[in-house]
């Protein structure tokens, strides 16, 4: 389970985090929506300690981020985290000289199922198809959470679908997977939970199917009640 | 240890390209260099000789022989060198900056690597370190390559033969690259390493507070170089002639010691618990 | 099998909904092997935590079984097939009672209708 605990964090003297508090259970997939505000990114890079809180706790399977975390956990961040002048085999290749938790044979699955050519150079590619090497070299990683910002923005609608099928997948069976979108339409039935964050502050956490069995609402629905009340 | 060293790999081939360049440049214009100086001395030796019809005896009066000292004058043998020196100065920057820059992520992939955070710091210091090496090894094997030439080119009583070491000492600038004795070599290349690692760490404040770690960064930088010029500012100013030279030597050691220690545990502190990227 | 989810009932009662009416058609048979839990959610595009919880609570209300790691099947329980017949058959009626109910229409008028539209719809 990753457990944020009442996280504060200022940019300067903006706070962009005024105390934000939900879990992620690991088998489900937990989308964190916003529709301001830079918190959601701000989040993620906080989860995985690539910028530092002011305040609170961060926790994955009850212990502090260390090291050893990076085989356990991984980050998918909007931009590729590789270099464009390698190509998608040197990527997969320093994945595999860095991470013991790397999957080669998941890997190449995953290439096939994307339909990519690993000797193609990841400057060349368009730009669905570098959204799809990133989440390949996380997706291929044996971990048990994987966190993804905006796995869905800026790219074309074939890109979008082949993507959402990953999360029905086994790619992401039994692992925990923490989302972040402004867009919640292609990903409603995906997911099993939500966080709705405004201006720093979590306003609810909800169960997707709870919602519906229990109040008949749309995620939707919750969030025209949360964001416009 | 072992993504250590496969870090210094990627790092080394990182920059492998413009490296070549640079070592590519530096062999091409130091042996044009020596060609050029050795055929413009007999140009006006010849102009001396058949134009001038003056005796060899007074040519050489006026000319003088030409030695590899005068190659070393010459701007094709001085600018590699400092195109070099140069480039790998705005490197030292670049190899950080880089990977925050740019379409890509890079800084995400290697501070989620699943290894202390230092050994990026590491990898690329030492990166820098091994390339600073490799082109003072090039300049040394430089030297006995355009001494050839000019033999070549010169006959024997028109010329100076130097050994390397002539050569050497009778250059100043070189002789900071390539000092005379092992321990000169050690203390020079030590102070070159730890300013490597100040800077470093300057960089990592800025990195981890933006504007404000650019104040950091100053101060740090100015702070570890009070530290090391200490013995020396007491040496001379508040206690004038107290040490012996063996004392202060052993004082600058400490001092420089005290500020590699100081810049890495910074350093260390910086990338677990302030950067972002 | 392509599924629209509606979003405002639980997934799994959607999928449900959508086993009984096959089995009600006859598409899928008594005894029938079913996809597992990981392909149905492949093909319904779904989360696969819906899928499992869709096969639980029709595996509680005896709509398919499964025996050892063996994939589940279609029930040949006679009864259980009859009352999803019967359940989708009355639920429709009742929809139909009542959007014709508030239109107040007489049901003499609405049974030829009916009749006259069913055997049209069959001739097609």
């Amino acid at each position: 389970m990753i457990e944020v605990k009442d996280v504060k964090k200022r940019f300067g003297r903006k706070e962009v985090l005024k105390g934000v508090s939900f879990t992620a259970e690991k088998g489900e997939i937990t989308c964190l929506i916003g529709i301001n505000g830079v918190g959601k990114t701000t989040i993620m890079n906080a989860i995985v300690a690539l910028t530092p809180i002011n305040s609170g706790q961060i926790l994955i399977d009850g212990e502090e981020l260390h090291k050893g975390s990076y085989e356990k956990i991984t980050f998918i961040p909007d931009a590729i985290t590789m270099l464009p002048q390698m190509r998608i085999i040197d990527a997969m290749q320093f994945m595999d000289d860095f991470y013991d938790c790397w999957n080669e044979k998941r890997a190449e699955e995953i290439l096939s199922f994307f339909k990519l050519d690993k000797q193609e150079r990841i400057a060349n590619l368009s730009k669905g198809n570098t959204a799809k090497v990133n989440l390949l070299l996380g997706l291929a990683m044996d971990v048990d959470y994987i966190l993804m910002d905006e796995p869905f923005s800026g790219i074309d609608i074939f890109s979008r679908e082949q993507i959402a099928e990953v999360f029905t997948s086994h790619l992401i069976e039994d692992r925990g997977v923490i989302i972040t979108t402004h867009e919640i339409n292609d990903i409603e039935h995906l997911i099993d939970k939500v966080v709705l964050l405004n201006e720093g502050y979590v306003l609810k956490e909800f169960s997707t199917e709870e919602i519906r069995e229990n109040e008949g609402k749309s995620v939707i629905d919750v969030m025209r009640e949360v964001y416009q009340s | 240890m072992n993504r250590y060293i496969k870090l210094v790999n990627f790092e080394f081939n990182r920059f492998l390209k413009i490296y070549l360049v640079l070592i590519g440049i530096t062999i091409a214009s130091q042996i044009l260099g020596a060609i050029i100086r050795s055929n413009q001395y007999l140009n006006d030796m010849n102009d001396l000789l058949y134009e001038q019809l003056m005796t060899r005896e007074a040519a050489l009066e006026q000319l003088g022989k030409i030695s590899f000292y005068h190659i070393t004058q010459t701007v094709w043998f001085m600018g590699p060198i400092a195109i070099c020196i140069v480039t790998l100065l705005i490197y030292m920057f670049f190899i950080w900056y880089r990977d925050w820059f740019g379409k890509n992520t890079f800084i995400y992939r290697l501070l989620m690597l699943p290894t202390a955070r230092i050994n990026v710091y590491f990898a690329k210091a030492t990166t820098i370190l091994l390339m600073v090496f490799g082109l003072v090894a090039i300049q040394l094997l430089m030297l006995p390559v355009g001494r050839r030439v000019l033999q070549w080119m010169i006959p024997v009583d028109f010329r100076v033969d130097q050994t390397i070491r002539e050569i050497l000492t009778s250059f100043d600038y070189l002789m900071i690259l390539f000092p005379s004795t092992f321990y000169e070599f050690v203390i020079h290349y030590a102070i070159g390493f730890a300013v490597v690692l100040v800077v470093f760490t300057a960089i990592l404040f800025e990195r981890s507070f933006r504007w404000k770690g650019i104040v950091f960064g100053l101060i740090f930088g100015a702070f570890a170089v009070t530290i090391f010029i200490f013995p020396v500012i007491v040496q001379a100013f508040i206690l004038p002639e107290f040490f012996y030279p063996i004392e202060l030597f052993a004082l600058e050691c400490i001092a420089g010691l005290v500020v590699v220690s100081l810049s890495i545990w910074t350093s260390n502190y910086l990338l677990k618990k302030k950067i972002r990227v | 099998m392509s599924v629209t989810f509606n979003n405002r009932d639980p997934v799994y009662i959607q999928v449900i909904r959508h086993f009984k009416e096959q089995i009600a058609t006859g598409r899928l048979e008594p005894g029938q092997e079913i996809s597992s839990r990981r392909e149905l959610a492949n093909k319904l595009k779904i989360n696969p935590n819906t899928a499992q919880r869709a096969y639980k609570e029709m595996e509680e209300q005896g709509l398919i079984f499964t025996e050892r790691n063996l994939p589940s099947r279609i029930t040949r329980d006679e009864h259980v097939l009859n009352a999803v017949r019967e359940e989708l058959i009355l639920e429709a009626v009742d929809s139909f009672v009542t959007s014709i109910h508030a239109i107040n229409v007489p049901l003499s008028e609405v049974l030829d209708l009916v009749k006259e539209k069913y055997e049209n719809k069959s001739e097609d």
